[in-house]
């Protein structure tokens, strides 16, 4: 008979072992009275916040009122969290447009803190966190990093930057609230990191996994043990995680990884997270968000479980309540009970956004489909880099992969093979046809922040 | 008896070349023949050295794609009709060379992006240029020797 007890999850590759052995009583809930609740008593919450935050919006924010009064609905309307679908969406535009404090529902004086998006697509995007907003947000970080397999005590260097960013402070603040002693590195000097993970028992590293597989590598090219390394968690976030970038870092540090989901703009990272039974999905903290998956192009909801656009309403947020932010990315959301023993709906990892998307030569192109094509390919890494220009009037598609090693022979004949199977794979997939350029190993750049891995050059 | 020839995958841009042979002066490895064949975007690099395994192993720490080859390695006689008639001996028997390249890299030939500029920058430098015209009166002058 086997007992929890057997699996310690503090030790290196216990908690993998408690969930693969389906063990997931050993592995600690942060808050089971709602992450383990009926869904009868989730959506009881959801309603009552719901209303409570749309009154609050109106109230408080005329952007808001104005919108409402426009379209004739009214805070009392809200009776279902159905009808959260009369309340007008919320797009970025808005955010921008109304920068810096257009949506602050609070004065100044109330709000704790600020943070930014990083502004790439545009001007950037500020919010504002009240006391009560960082208590919500720390706790959505313990509960995620506790899925995770963190447990307090543990001691977690962060690699990413602090600053506007949401994900440094935003993680550190809930692996305190959990118990963890933090240790706030922030991101660069790669050497300096594996010293502190040795010199400090570090157990959790926080990080992008682009970052990630970079401090693995240099402490692989440094000659460090990662199998004698005290580090055992792995929490990332900052870019998207690919499934084939995960398992290799897992298996190479030693340690076991989750992704979770967030975003600047209703809080940041702490909207869902991964546990250890359902590792392509994540559960979402629904006593603090209201799901919607709606057609991103007529908005109107998919049917349960199809693919569609994330749309997230903060429920009870205080410093900006945003009403159904659509957040761009495709997903699907599932509300059956998860293995791990939450009850909370699972939504698939985001793998593609709606405005990510490569129109080439008339075909629906997805990046994440290119990533998973070269996943499945053993002689090159995970690494790709894309680029999309015009040839001859037409759209060329480039693939740059990097090749393995332990791939290479000394003959132009195999390379071509390889480059050509490559070509043909990619072709299936995509219905399109790309040129594929093999690069050295080391060759595809290793961001430390948000991986780019899209060149579109096509004049506009 | 054969050498153990070094291949190296990499990129058709400035800078990939020397970054290998930095790795090999590092190391202490003297690169006694080589040959860089490229796709336009790739190539390989193939070097014969006086210590394969040291050159091996320094690439590999780098990171590099690389292998070890065994090839054929023959001292020709400066003479007309020497390269016809060892390449011949093979040609006989079916044998197809894939590859050939000299060894002893005192004169080595390069096609290069642009070849004003490079012609411009090296003669710039303290190295000696061979010309066309050179060649030729290499050979009349043995010749005119030997006779």
């Amino acid at each position: 008979m086997v007992d929890a007890a057997n699996f310690d999850v503090t030790a290196k590759g216990g908690a993998l072992a408690a969930a693969a052995a389906g063990r997931f009583d050993a592995l600690p809930v942060y808050k089971p009275e709602i992450e383990c609740a009926s869904r009868e008593e989730i959506r009881a919450v959801q309603l009552a916040k719901l209303k409570e935050t749309v009154a609050y919006a109106y109230e408080r924010v005329p952007y808001y009122r104005e919108k409402m009064d426009e379209m004739g609905v009214a805070p009392a309307d809200i009776q279902t969290l159905d009808d959260v679908c009369r309340l007008p969406f919320t797009d970025k535009a808005v955010l921008r447009d109304t920068f810096p404090f257009g949506l602050f529902a609070v004065p100044m004086n109330e709000i704790r803190e600020l943070h930014s998006s990083s502004g790439t697509t545009g001007k950037p995007v500020v919010v504002g966190y009240t006391e009560d907003d960082m208590d919500m947000w720390s706790e959505c970080i313990a509960r995620l990093v506790q899925m995770a397999g963190v447990v307090p005590g543990d001691v977690a260097q962060m690699a990413f930057g602090y600053g506007m960013f949401t994900g440094g402070f935003g993680l550190h603040y809930g692996l305190q609230r959990l118990g963890c002693a933090m240790i706030p590195a922030g991101s660069g000097n790669t050497e300096r990191h594996i010293q502190m993970i040795e010199d400090y028992g570090t157990t959790v590293l926080v990080a992008t996994p682009s970052y990630a597989m970079h401090i693995c590598e240099v402490g692989e090219a440094m000659g460090y043990d990662w199998g004698a390394s005290p580090l055992r968690v792995g929490l990332f976030g900052g870019e998207p995680c690919p499934p084939g970038l995960k398992a290799e870092i897992e298996r190479r540090m030693h340690i076991v990884c989750t992704d979770n989901y967030g975003l600047t703009e209703v809080m940041g990272p702490g909207v869902s997270g991964e546990c250890l039974a359902e590792r392509f999905q994540q559960h979402i903290a629904e006593d603090h968000f209201l799901w919607e998956v709606v057609d991103p192009v007529t908005g109107e909801p998919v049917g349960e479980g199809e693919v569609g656009e994330l749309v997230l309403t903060p429920l009870g947020k205080q410093g900006i309540p945003v009403l159904r932010y659509r957040t761009h990315d495709l997903t699907a959301v599932h509300t059956e009970p998860c293995a791990c023993g939450r009850t909370l709906a699972r939504m698939d990892k985001v793998r593609s956004r709606s405005d990510d998307m490569l129109i080439i030569r008339g075909t629906n192109v997805f990046p994440s489909q290119i990533e998973d094509v070269l996943t499945g390919i053993e002689e090159v890494t995970p690494h790709y880099h894309i680029i999309v220009r015009t040839k001859g009037g037409m759209d060329e598609l480039v693939v740059e992969t990097e090749l393995r090693p332990e791939a290479f022979s000394d003959s132009f004949e195999s390379m071509d093979a390889l480059r050509a199977r490559i070509v043909e794979k990619l072709k299936s997939t995509l219905l399109v046809a790309p040129t594929v350029r093999l690069v050295e190993p080391g060759g595809i750049e290793r961001a430390v922040g948000k991986a780019k891995h899209v060149d579109d050059q096509r004049v506009k | 008896m054969t050498v153990s020839q070094i291949s190296v995958f990499a990129n058709s841009r400035p800078g990939h070349m020397s970054r290998v042979l930095a790795l090999f002066e590092e190391a202490g490895v003297s690169v006694r023949g080589f040959s860089a064949a490229d796709t336009g975007e790739y190539g390989i690099l193939r070097f014969v050295v006086d210590r394969p395994e040291a050159a091996l192993a320094t690439l590999k720490e780098a990171g590099c794609a690389c292998t070890v080859t065994p090839v054929l390695c023959l001292k020709l006689e400066d003479t007309p009709g020497e390269l016809l008639r060892v390449i011949g001996v093979l040609a006989r028997c079916g044998i197809n060379v894939v590859y050939c390249y000299s060894m002893i890299s005192t004169y080595i030939v390069l096609s290069v992006t642009d070849t004003e500029q490079a012609r411009d920058l090296l003669a710039a430098e303290p190295v000696e240029m061979i010309s066309q015209d050179d060649i030729a009166r290499y050979i009349a002058e043995r010749d005119g020797k030997e006779a």
